[in-house]
């Protein structure tokens, strides 16, 4: 269970919002550009260190004192790919896993492979590669270790709509499979919708609802919420 | 049928007549300019009388060069290296102060360096404590390569600064959240993204330690290393007696820093 209180002070506003997610089930963050978000995540991943609050995962304590990234044992995928540029894209996926695991291609990673289709990539410089494709080794590489927690920051930004929906499907499956605990971050509904049946709409850093989509649709908590729910 | 010439076509042709002439001026330029650069270079072709190769004294520069900088880049990479990490990641503030300190280090003037050395480590200060312990820092192989290190390794650093700056930290992250302790992401990620800054830095170090004169003379004047020797030689024997450790003098100093440079801008082009 992700069990998360994160304060962090921004030029505007100071983001203080709560956030608990059972084991295995999802949870979207919704709102306006800049309402704090990807902050929240990122302070979640350790990219930046909360201010106060307290961040626990699975009754590890991740925050204070802030953990080394490699003991978090969780995935972070941001719009930027973030591919390890002197390294093929097999050596990018295969990046977090032991030593011996990665000589040897597992039927898990054929499975990623298949299913992100990086077979004919995978030998590839990921210089050579697209956008489109790095975001789908960038989601390889992050799945690769099975992490318990999964932070998803507008991955699908930039991508063809058809890819969007094989990558939503493909990671709702994974999360059936594997069980891990899902929090997604994205300013289209409709996609966080289809990953994340329990959204936090939040707006200047605060929560100001919390509950199922058509809670949201219904009885919209601000104008600037209904708004943003409002068909284009 | 009347014949009707096409203007865009006649425009487009006298354009691409003053390109070419435009590029052509340019490329004489950067051909003369190039030339003027490396004239110097001529200098090794002047007549000077037989050059007077296989002196003992020339191969004893060389070897003392040599071994005695390769050392002292050994302890510049063994203290700049972790040294460098430790000021990429401070804060902005601590950063700011440590830069400012090794650019001292850089600015300071080599002869007034070679000088403070020799005060510093003379008995009047910390000397007599070295002396004490069987070290002696005047004139010896310590002191030879205790100067190139003061002389090089502010060079060594500031290049390993830059090279990690241009690491993203993003990557950094993700390397660390893919179970990558610090010394993992540094081996893995860290230093073969930026191992080419790296060479360039130990390079620019190289060439300052090896062609040190300045302090050397005054720290070191023996064990002679190149830079004094050829001094020395111009001085008691002249030209013909140190031509040939000229020769060796430039074939050691420039291939490796020409090479990395070249490298470097060649990854810059492909970028």
């Amino acid at each position: 269970m992700l069990d998360a209180h994160i304060v962090k002070a921004r030029s505007a506003f100071t983001i203080d919002v709560a956030l608990r997610v059972e084991r295995g089930a999802s949870c979207g963050l919704f709102g306006a550009s800049g309402a704090g978000k990807s902050t929240i995540l990122a302070c979640i991943a350790g990219a930046e260190t909360p201010d106060g609050g307290t961040i626990e995962l699975d009754g590890r304590r991740l925050y204070p004192p802030s953990a080394p990234l490699h003991e978090r044992a969780l995935g972070y995928l941001t719009q930027d790919a973030n591919l390890f540029p002197h390294l093929r894209v097999g050596e990018n996926v295969c990046f977090g896993l032991p030593a011996p695991e990665r000589r040897v291609r597992s039927p898990w990673i054929d499975e990623l492979v298949e299913r992100l289709d990086l077979g004919a990539l995978w030998n590839a410089s990921v210089r050579a590669i697209s956008g489109g494709q790095a975001r789908r080794v960038a989601l390889a590489r992050m799945l690769a270790p099975k992490p318990p927690l999964v932070l998803l920051d507008e991955p699908f930004t930039g991508l063809d709509r058809h890819l969007v929906r094989a990558l939503l499907a493909a990671i709702g499956g994974w999360q059936r499979e594997l069980g891990f605990t899902l929090v997604v971050v994205d300013h289209d509904a409709d996609i966080l919708a289809r990953l994340a049946p329990r959204v936090l709409a939040i707006e200047n850093g605060r929560t100001i609802q919390d509950g199922r989509w058509d809670e949201l649709r219904m009885r919209p908590a601000t104008p600037l919420l209904e708004r943003l729910l409002a068909p284009l | 049928m009347p014949i009707v010439k096409n203007p865009g076509s006649v425009q487009e042709k006298a354009g691409s007549g003053a390109k070419r002439r435009t590029m052509l001026l340019r490329r004489a330029a950067a051909a003369f300019f190039a030339l003027a650069l490396l004239y110097p270079l001529a200098g090794l072709f002047v007549p000077v009388g037989a050059w007077r190769w296989g002196d003992a004294s020339t191969l004893d520069a060389v070897r003392v060069s040599l071994v005695l900088t390769a050392i002292a880049m050994v302890v510049v990479v063994a203290i700049g290296t972790p040294m460098a990490l430790a000021i990429a990641r401070a804060t902005p503030r601590e950063r700011l102060m440590w830069q400012a300190v090794l650019l001292v280090s850089v600015l300071v003037p080599p002869l007034a360096l070679g000088i403070l050395i020799s005060l510093a480590f003379g008995p009047h200060a910390l000397g007599a404590f070295l002396d004490r312990v069987g070290l002696k820092m005047t004139n010896t192989p310590l002191a030879f390569v205790v100067t190139q290190v003061y002389v090089s390794i502010g060079y060594y650093m500031l290049g390993a600064i830059a090279a990690l700056d241009a690491v993203p930290e993003a990557l950094r992250v993700q390397a660390g959240l893919l179970g990558a302790g610090r010394w993992a992401t540094f081996a893995r990620v860290t230093f073969p993204i930026a191992r080419l800054g790296f060479t360039v830095a130990l390079s620019l170090a190289w060439v300052r330690a090896l062609t040190e004169f300045g302090a050397v003379v005054v720290t070191a004047y023996y064990p002679a290393g190149m830079p004094v020797a050829i001094w020395t030689g111009l001085e008691n024997f002249g030209l013909p007696a140190v031509m040939p450790l000229l020769v060796v003098f430039l074939l050691t100093a420039l291939p490796l820093p020409w090479l990395a440079h070249v490298l470097a801008q060649r990854r810059i082009a492909r970028a």
